[in-house]
């Protein structure tokens, strides 16, 4: 199995067993129909996918290198399974037996994760208007829905951001935008990683004897 | 010269059994109990596989989970949108939307509801078939010799059975309905080709060493009504047709299918359509709406899915089998996947290897359930009248109901139902008052 050599990323070492890296594999053949890497169109083939809303950001953050920790930056044209692998880990669940740095890693590249997503140009700052292009894409499809309350929603959010991360700012003060420290600050005390994650069945039906 | 008296003489006798065996208590209706016996020991045989693959295993298992593995390989989180959204809000709703929906979007990834239902069934135990060891490895020395005789048995004895009774069956299919189609229209004609198409069906069963469990026969379909099932595979028309005579529609094919198809047509009013005549629906209405207003017609046969699903849920039923009117017989059938799969995977196997598989798995056993007869009512339209036909059957199937369209196998959700999808979720963000 040419897979089975390829290094497992080291998010992963911990806990993960062999039967779910092989149905994800199984997914993986099935997505890209028995080839070796995926673009983006063959998440075109997902029903389940097609009415989520901001599905244009979850499959662009399949293909950001940021998050597929590559040095360069920009966006891949295909990942591999190794690289899937990379980015489903930012969703494995919390493990009972971690202690408090790791959770707290866990947690930041969780965040760092959802930072990217909202971060479009790679700038490493959430701007206005990167702002507003999410609200409007979770907005999207609604006929009843006037451009403006999207903005609104927006503008009402990067004050509050704003206020938590620079307090009061002066008459010319003009706040760029969310850095990453901002956003874990606006994040601190609320419960992320039990939102943010997908469970797997534990199905170990019949193990095999090595 | 003597070898090939030998093998003329093998040959004949092997005719014999199996003319004796199979092929007369068939045609009479009645059982001799071999088939019992093979399952018997069948049974046993992969009773005995398991329990050799559990001790197999070394280290402590966890606690197995009790929903079965064809309903998905990760826990869903099924809160509806609303209550997750509530829990979650602070300040911002739209961090809390991102969240739900990112998710969602993961889990769709990783595995979606309904690309799972177009491949096989999963099995929590393995059945002795290379085909299903997907995740069972070498355990010990004796489960690798009773496969192996398996695989002996499979292929060189029950493969060649199976082939000659199929050739048999199909043979006097043909011949039968040809010889019953001279006759001229009486009701003698019409017992006659029940006879012969009760007997092909049952040889035909044989054939792929079926077992088929009958339930609540007396909502069989009656003549001049509609029978629904739901799709699993082409083998689904002979296990009905096992039990009763019905009137098939289907597409003219080429081939060894449409010799079948004009012989049968013959001796009973099967609904044949030309390629260039399924295209027209009001074409299609029409025939069968004649069809069925005849009281002294057979019951016709319609698989509203449209297409093979992997008998774990039930899709969407297309409305025209419901628009014609009449009284809708709603049969299901659940194959038990221990023995056999069923399913037919168009995108992955041709009919003939599929055919191969079918005659090399164990057995096909199944349930048929007979449900009792429904009728559209006054304030249904088409599409509501289907649906709750489909929840009968996917009820006493055990089988899950999806709204989605077995088209999808090959092509794209309807923009429509994006829409939809998404209006529902707009009305409940204005509903939460987070907006304006």
């Amino acid at each position: 199995v040419p897979w089975a050599s390829a290094p497992v990323p080291s998010l992963f070492s911990l806990a993960v067993t062999s039967e779910q890296i092989e149905h994800l594999h199984r997914r993986f053949k099935q997505l890209s129909q028995d080839q070796l890497t995926i673009r983006k169109e063959n998440f075109d083939s997902i029903p389940d996918l097609e009415f989520n809303p901001i599905r244009g950001k979850i499959v662009h953050a399949f293909f950001d290198k940021r998050n597929l920790r590559q040095e360069s930056d920009g966006l891949a044209d295909e990942i591999n399974f190794e690289d899937f692998l990379t980015i489903m880990s930012y969703f494995r669940p919390i493990e009972m037996n971690m202690d408090e740095e790791q959770l707290d890693r866990f947690r930041k590249e969780k965040l760092k994760f959802l930072f990217h997503m909202y971060d479009s140009d790679h700038d490493g700052k959430i701007t206005l208007q990167e702002y507003r292009n999410v609200v409007e894409e979770l907005l999207s499809g609604n006929p009843h829905l006037e451009k403006e309350s999207a903005r609104s929603i927006a503008d009402g959010a990067m004050m509050e951001a704003a206020s938590i991360c620079v307090g009061q700012m002066g008459p010319d003060q003009v706040y760029e935008g969310i850095t990453f420290e901002d956003f874990l600050k606006m994040w601190q005390g609320i419960d992320i990683e039990t939102k943010m994650h997908v469970r797997f069945l534990n199905v170990d039906t019949i193990a095999h004897c090595y | 010269m003597e070898v090939v008296w030998a093998v003329g003489q093998v040959g004949a006798v092997w005719m014999a059994v199996v003319l004796c065996l199979i092929v007369l208590p068939s045609a009479l209706g009645i059982s001799l109990g071999i088939s019992e016996a093979y399952m018997w020991v069948l049974v046993k045989t992969l009773e005995w596989a398991t329990i050799r693959l559990q001790k197999g295993v070394k280290k402590p298992q966890p606690q197995m989970p009790q929903t079965p593995t064809a309903n998905g390989i990760i826990e869903r989180d099924e809160t509806p949108m609303e209550k997750e959204i509530a829990r979650l809000h602070r300040a911002d709703f739209e961090f809390s939307h991102i969240f739900y929906f990112c998710r969602k979007g993961f889990e769709a990834i990783v595995e979606d509801e309904v690309t799972q239902r177009f491949s096989s069934e999963e099995l929590l135990s393995w059945n002795l078939l290379t085909r299903t060891n997907v995740n069972f490895h070498y355990i010990s020395l004796r489960l690798t010799v009773v496969w192996v005789i398996g695989v002996i048995v499979r292929y060189c004895f029950l493969l060649p059975l199976r082939f000659t009774l199929a050739a048999i069956g199909i043979t006097s299919m043909i011949v039968g309905t040809t010889v019953v189609g001279q006759l001229p229209n009486s009701s003698v004609k019409n017992y006659l080709s029940e006879v012969v198409h009760l007997t092909c069906s049952r040889i035909l069963v044989r054939a792929l060493s079926g077992t088929i469990h009958y339930h609540n026969k007396e909502n069989r379909p009656q003549k001049g009504g509609i029978c629904v099932a739901n799709h699993t595979s082409p083998i689904d028309a002979i296990i009905l047709t096992n039990d009763g005579c019905y009137a098939m529609v289907g597409q003219v094919h080429g081939g060894l299918m449409g010799v079948i198809q004009r012989a049968t047509v013959k001796a009973c009013p099967h609904v044949w359509f030309e390629r260039s005549e399924i295209k027209d629906r009001h074409l299609v209405t029409k025939r069968l709406r004649e069809h069925v207003a005849d009281k002294s017609k057979l019951p016709i046969l319609i698989f509203p899915e449209g297409t093979c699903i992997n008998n774990t849920s039930v899709m969407m039923f297309k409305k025209g089998s419901f628009e014609i009117g009449g009284t809708i017989y709603p049969v299901a059938i659940k194959y038990d996947p221990q023995f056999g799969d069923a399913f037919w995977n168009s995108s992955k196997y041709n009919i003939v290897s599929y055919l191969l598989r079918i005659m090399t798995s164990w057995a096909i056993v199944c349930n048929v359930w007979y449900l009792p007869p429904m009728v559209r009512e006054e304030d249904e339209d088409a599409v509501q009248f289907a649906n709750r036909v489909r929840s009968a059957i996917a009820r006493q199937g055990g089988l899950t109901e999806l709204p989605w369209d077995g088209g999808l196998k090959r092509a794209k959700v309807k923009d429509s139902f994006k829409e939809e999808q998404q209006k529902n979720y707009s009305k409940m963000l204005v509903r939460n008052g987070s907006i304006g």
